[in-house]
C-alpha cells in the first residue's frame, strides 16, 4: 500500500471510531414495548428509586417480583443510582425526556419536577382507589404539597423521635426519660466527661443539620405556624423572638457541654456511630434508623421516645416524605399507577415500612397492626395520635429559597456553635435570607 | 489529518467548554428549567456579593491551599529526586513504593485520610498522644484553626510524585561533563546544585509548577473527601464552591460562573507566569 493510502485509511478508520463512540448513548435507550408472539400485549415499565440502599432495594425487588406473579404480561426494571448522586441522576432523567414509568419523588423534589412540568397530576387515579379514603389525612396532605394538587403518592412518613441508650444512661443513674428538652439538655451534660470520652448528645453539625436544630431550638417558641416552621402566627420570623434566642444560646450551650467537638462536622453516619458506639446516647433520628440500630444493638440496650416538649409544652415535628409519581414521559401511566396502587396499597406498604423502618401512609394499619404501636414504635406512635402536644409544621418546600438554605444554614450554625457569631447576628443573617 | 484531531478537540473540548460559558450568563437552576433566558452578570454578581459565602474568603482560602500545596510538593518532590537520581540497593521497588500515591483516586484518598484525622479516634490524634505531643485529641478537620492544614497535608502526601517523577527524569538528562567541569573548578555539593543542576532544568521547574498550579486550583476531591468546604467555610475553595453549588445547590448558572471566573484567573496566571520567566531566562 503506498504511504497516502495507509494515512488515509488511518484517518477513516479513527473517524469511524469517533463516530461510533458518540452514537453510543443511541444504544443505551431505556426499555422499549415488546409485543408477545401471541395473547397480551408484553409491557416493560421503568421505575428509578432515589432512597437507595442495599438492603431497600432488594426489599423493592421482592415487592416487583412478587407483582410481576401477579400480572405475567408487565416487567418492572428497575433503576437504583446511587444514594448520593440519585436526586440529581433522576433530575437528568426527567429533564433528558427519557421514558420512565414510576419514579420515587421526595419532600424536597417535588416542587422542582412540578415546576417543569415533569410529573403528572394523579387525582383522576386517586379518586377511584378504593384505598383513597384509607389514608392518613397527612398523607392526603403530603401528596397535595404543591398547588393543592396530589403529584405523588407518599409511601414513607419520617418523623424524628428521640433514640435513648438506657444501658448506657443507667450506668450513670439515669433510669427517668427526659419529657421536658431542658431534662434532656440536662441529662446530656450530666453525664459527658464523667468517664473519658463520654458524651451526652450526637449532635448534627453536617449535611442539612437544621432539620434537627430547627426542632429543639423552635420548641420553646409557642405560637409557631403550621404551614412555615419560619413564621410564628402573627408572621414574625420565628428566631427573631425572644425565646428562640434564648434557646439558640442554650443549643449552642449543648454543643460546647455535651457533644464531642468534632460533631461540628457530623453527618448522619457519625451521630448513627456515636449512638451505637455509647459515645452519644442521645440521638435525634427518623425511623429509619431503627432497622440499623437493630442491626448493631440489642433491643434492651436502647428505646425511643417521643420528642421532648419545650417551654411552649409542645414539640414541633415536620414530616418528612417520599412517594411514588408519574413522569410526563410515560408512555404507560395506567399500568404504572397500578403498581404504585399495589405497592401503597396497605398491606404492601405495612410490609415494606416493617423492613426498611419509616412510618406507613394508612390508618387502617396503626389501627390493626401492633408494630406500630409497640416496642420502639410507641414512640410515634404517640406523637401521631396527640396532635396538641406534638405538633405538625412544614418547612417552605415551594419557597424558591429552599434549595439554598441548607448550605447558607450551615456555616452559619457552625460558625455560631463555634462562638464566632453572636447570637443577634446570626437571627439577623437568617432573617435576611428568607425575606 | 488533524481533521480527526480537529473533531475530537471541538467535540470533547470545545463545545462544552463554550455551552459551559453560555450557561453562566443564563438563570439555569433546577427549580425553574422552563425558563431558561439571558440574565447577563447576574450570577458573577451574585456569587462575588453572596454574604452567607464570602467570595473574598474563598478566593483567599484556594491561594492557601494552592501556595502551600505546591511549595511543599515541589521542595519534598525535589529531594525525592534527587535521592533517587544515584543507583542503589532496591532503588526500583523504592521508586514504586513512594510513586504509588500518584495512582490513586483523589476522592478515596481523601476519605482515608479523614479517617487517619478523625478527632476522637484518628490514628495521626493517637501517635501525638502516644509521643507525648499532645494530651487530648485534636479535631483536626472539625477545629477551622487545624483543617486546612489537614488537608494541605493530605495534597502534600499525594502529590510529591509528580514532582518527583518529572524532575528526576530532568536530572537524568543533566550532562555528566557539566558536573565534571565544576568539580574541577571545586565547586562543592550545593554549589553545584545552585549553579549547574537547577539552571539547567529550569525550563522542567517552570512547567512543572505551572501545571501543577493548575491542577491544584482545580482539584475538590481531597477536600470534598474530607471536609466538604468546612467546617464554617475555611476550606472552602473555588472548586468546592462551584461542585456545591451545582450538586447541592441545583444552581447549574452561578455553577458555571464560577467555572469562568476560575478559568480567567487562571489563564491571567498564566501569562503573567510565563513572561515573568522568559524574561530571567531572556537577560
Amino acid at each position: 500500500m503506498g504511504v497516502h493510502m495507509k494515512t488515509a485509511l488511518k484517518s477513516l478508520s479513527v473517524l469511524f471510531l469517533l463516530v461510533a463512540f458518540a452514537m453510543m448513548p443511541l444504544y443505551s435507550q431505556g426499555s422499549k414495548e415488546t409485543v408477545a408472539p401471541k395473547g397480551e400485549e408484553k409491557v416493560t415499565l421503568t421505575f428509578v428509586e432515589v432512597l437507595t440502599s442495599p438492603s431497600r432495594t432488594k426489599q423493592l425487588q421482592d415487592i416487583i417480583a412478587d407483582y410481576e406473579k401477579l400480572h405475567p404480561n408487565i416487567t418492572i426494571n428497575l433503576i437504583s443510582p446511587p444514594y448520593e448522586q440519585a436526586d440529581n441522576k433522576l433530575t437528568m432523567m426527567l429533564n433528558s425526556n427519557q421514558e420512565l414509568d414510576i419514579v420515587e419523588v421526595r419532600d424536597h423534589t417535588i416542587k422542582q419536577f412540578v415546576n417543569n412540568k415533569k410529573i403528572i397530576d394523579l387525582t383522576p387515579y386517586l379518586e377511584k382507589w378504593d384505598e383513597y379514603k384509607d389514608l392518613l389525612p397527612l398523607t392526603v396532605e403530603a401528596a397535595k404539597t404543591v398547588d393543592n394538587t396530589p403529584y405523588l403518592l407518599p409511601q414513607f412518613f419520617y418523623i424524628k423521635g428521640l433514640f435513648v441508650r438506657t444501658d448506657v444512661l443507667a450506668k450513670y443513674g439515669i433510669t427517668e426519660m427526659p419529657k421536658t428538652l431542658d431534662e434532656m439538655y440536662a441529662d446530656a451534660k450530666n453525664i459527658t466527661g464523667k468517664v473519658a470520652g463520654q458524651y451526652g448528645y450526637g449532635f448534627r453539625g453536617k449535611g442539612s443539620p437544621f432539620k434537627i436544630s430547627d426542632l429543639l431550638i423552635l420548641a420553646n417558641v409557642p405560637n409557631i405556624s403550621k404551614d412555615n416552621i419560619y413564621r410564628t402566627d402573627d408572621g414574625e420570623f420565628s428566631f427573631n423572638t425572644p425565646e428562640a434566642k434564648k434557646s439558640l444560646t442554650a443549643y449552642k450551650d449543648l454543643f460546647e457541654k455535651a457533644a464531642p467537638s468534632d460533631s461540628v462536622n457530623w453527618g448522619f453516619n457519625e451521630q448513627v456511630n456515636g449512638f451505637i458506639s455509647g459515645t452519644t446516647p442521645f440521638l435525634v433520628q427518623d425511623p429509619d434508623t431503627v432497622s440499623m440500630i437493630g442491626a448493631s444493638l440489642d433491643a434492651s440496650q436502647y428505646t425511643v421516645i417521643p420528642m421532648p416538649v419545650g417551654k411552649s409544652g409542645k414539640a414541633y415535628l415536620d414530616y418528612g416524605f417520599a412517594g411514588l409519581g408519574i413522569p410526563t414521559s410515560s408512555k404507560h401511566p395506567d399500568e404504572a399507577w397500578d403498581f404504585i396502587s399495589y405497592v401503597v396499597s396497605a398491606g404492601v406498604n405495612a410490609k415494606f415500612c416493617k423492613e426498611y423502618g419509616p412510618l406507613p401512609v394508612h390508618a387502617s394499619t396503626y389501627q390493626t397492626d401492633p408494630f406500630f404501636s409497640s416496642g420502639v414504635y410507641k414512640a410515634w406512635e404517640t406523637e401521631m395520635s396527640q396532635p396538641d402536644t406534638y405538633v405538625f409544621v412544614k418547612y417552605p418546600l415551594e419557597s424558591a429559597k429552599y434549595p439554598a438554605w441548607a448550605q447558607t444554614e450551615e456555616p452559619s450554625m457552625q460558625a455560631f456553635v463555634l462562638g464566632q457569631t453572636q447570637v443577634d447576628d446570626l437571627v439577623g443573617q437568617w432573617e435576611t435570607y428568607w425575606k | 489529518m488533524f481533521v480527526p484531531t480537529f473533531v475530537f478537540l471541538a467535540t470533547f473540548i470545545y463545545y462544552p467548554l463554550c455551552k459551559g460559558v453560555v450557561v453562566a450568563f443564563q438563570n439555569y437552576n433546577m427549580f425553574d428549567l422552563t425558563n431558561v433566558h439571558f440574565i447577563g452578570f447576574k450570577n458573577f454578581a451574585d456569587v462575588i456579593s453572596d454574604k452567607n459565602t464570602s467570595f473574598w474568603k474563598v478566593f483567599l482560602n484556594t491561594i492557601e491551599w494552592t501556595f502551600f500545596s505546591l511549595l511543599l510538593q515541589f521542595l519534598l518532590g525535589f529531594v525525592l529526586a534527587l535521592t533517587l537520581r544515584k543507583p542503589f540497593r532496591g532503588r526500583g521497588i523504592y521508586t514504586g513504593l513512594v510513586f504509588y500515591t500518584w495512582a490513586l483516586s483523589g476522592f478515596a484518598i481523601g476519605l482515608i485520610w479523614s479517617w487517619l484525622f478523625n478527632g476522637q479516634a484518628g490514628l495521626v490524634n493517637d501517635l501525638l498522644i502516644r509521643f507525648h505531643v499532645i494530651e487530648k485529641p485534636i479535631g483536626f478537620l472539625s477545629d477551622p484553626r487545624y483543617a486546612m492544614m489537614s488537608v494541605i497535608a493530605t495534597n502534600v502526601w499525594y502529590g510529591v510524585p509528580f514532582f518527583g517523577i518529572m524532575l528526576l527524569a530532568a536530572l537524568q538528562s543533566v550532562p555528566n561533563d557539566l558536573y565534571e567541569a565544576a568539580i574541577i573548578d571545586g565547586a562543592g555539593a550545593a554549589r553545584r546544585l545552585f549553579s549547574v543542576t537547577i539552571p539547567y532544568i529550569k525550563p522542567t521547574i517552570v512547567s512543572t509548577l505551572l501545571l501543577r498550579t493548575m491542577w491544584i486550583v482545580n482539584f475538590p476531591d481531597i477536600i470534598y473527601a474530607m471536609t466538604n468546604g468546612g467546617p464554617v467555610n475555611r476550606t472552602n475553595i473555588l472548586s468546592t464552591l462551584m461542585i456545591n453549588k451545582v450538586f447541592r445547590q441545583y444552581d447549574y448558572g452561578q455553577g458555571a460562573a464560577i467555572g469562568v471566573i476560575i478559568m480567567t484567573l487562571l489563564g491571567v496566571y498564566s501569562v503573567i507566569y510565563l513572561q515573568v520567566a522568559a524574561k530571567k531566562d531572556g537577560t
